[in-house]
C-alpha cells in the first residue's frame, strides 16, 4: 500500500494537545504578523481556551492537522505544518453548511498541495454531514489566497452579491444585551 | 405595542419557514430558498442542532389579517474566532413590515446578544447586504461595525459541483 505523504489525524487525542496548542500559538502569532492584526490576547488564557472550546462535550470548533514525517520536520523540530479549523453553520436558504475559520500552512511547506488537501478534507466532512455550502472569509488584498480559492471554484459573495460582514463586540455587545 | 420574545420550538417551524420566504423576497432572492419546514424541524430541533431560533409574538388582538401572531424571528448558531474565541452568529433577523419601528428587531437582536454573552461569547457576527440601508443604519446605531468595509474581509463560498469537486482529492 502506498504510504501517504501527509498523515491525517482528527486532532482529538488528548496527549497530542500540548504540542498542538504550543504549535498553534506560534503559528497564529506568525499569522498575526502576516495580517497586521493588532490584537492583544493572553497566551495562558488562549492555551486553555482551545482545549475547552475544541475538545469538550459540545465543541465550538473542530480541527484538522497536516503532518510530515520526522525526516521533513522544520529546524525547530515541528512535524505539524498546517491546520484548518471549522465548525458547522446554517443557511436559512440552503440549509446545513460548514464554515472554515482558518486555513494555514507554514511558509516553507506551501505550493505542495497541503492547503488544497486540508480544504478538501473540510469539504469532504461537509458533504458527509449533509452540508451544501463551505463558507469562509479572506482579506481582499491577500491575492495569493484569493487566487487559490477562486481556482478551487469558490466565489466572492461580497464582490458579487454585496454581502458585508458585520460585528458587535466589547462594550457595544454588553450594551446591546441590556433589555 | 405589546410583544414577547421566546425560544423557538418545533411547532414554530411553519411560521419560521413562512418568514424566511418573506425575508428572501425582501432581499430579492426568493428563488434561492431551498430549505423546507421539514429541514428546519430536523436541523433545528434534533439532538445536535445546526441552529437555534427565537420568535417574536404578539397577543391575539394584534394578529395580522392572515391570522399570524408570530411576527418576527432570529436564527443563530455558535461559532468560533481563532483570535477572540467563542462567538455567536446571527444568520437571520426579520420583523414583518407592519410591525417594524416598534423595537421588535432590537429586542430580538438583544436576546441573541444575551444568549451569546451567557455562553461566554465575545463576538456577535452576521452579514447584511450593502444596499440595505435601513438595516445597515440600524446595525451601526446598535454599535456594530462593518468588518468588510473597515478590515477588507470578503465572504467566500464553495457550493454545488465545485464543492463536490473540491472534496475529491
Amino acid at each position: 500500500m502506498r504510504r501517504e505523504k501527509y498523515q491525517w489525524s482528527p486532532a482529538v487525542k488528548p496527549f497530542l494537545l500540548f504540542w498542538l496548542i504550543d504549535w498553534l500559538i506560534k503559528s497564529l502569532n506568525s499569522l498575526r504578523l502576516v495580517t497586521n492584526f493588532d490584537s492583544h490576547f493572553s497566551i495562558y488564557n488562549f492555551f486553555s481556551d482551545l482545549e475547552q472550546d475544541g475538545f469538550s462535550k459540545n465543541p465550538f470548533f473542530h480541527g484538522i492537522i497536516a503532518e510530515v514525517p520526522e525526516q521533513h520536520k522544520t529546524k525547530e523540530g515541528h512535524t505539524k505544518i498546517g491546520y484548518a479549523l471549522y465548525f458547522y453553520s446554517y443557511s436559512s436558504w440552503s440549509g446545513r453548511a460548514i464554515y472554515m475559520e482558518d486555513l494555514y500552512v507554514m511558509p516553507e511547506f506551501r505550493g505542495k498541495g497541503v492547503g488544497k488537501a486540508l480544504m478538501s478534507k473540510v469539504a469532504q466532512l461537509a458533504l458527509a454531514a449533509g452540508c451544501h455550502q463551505l463558507n469562509f472569509t479572506v482579506l481582499d488584498w491577500n491575492k495569493p489566497s484569493m487566487d487559490f480559492y477562486l481556482s478551487q471554484g469558490c466565489f466572492d459573495i461580497t464582490a458579487t452579491m454585496g454581502y458585508h460582514c458585520l460585528r458587535c463586540e466589547g462594550e457595544a455587545l454588553q450594551h446591546l444585551a441590556q433589555p
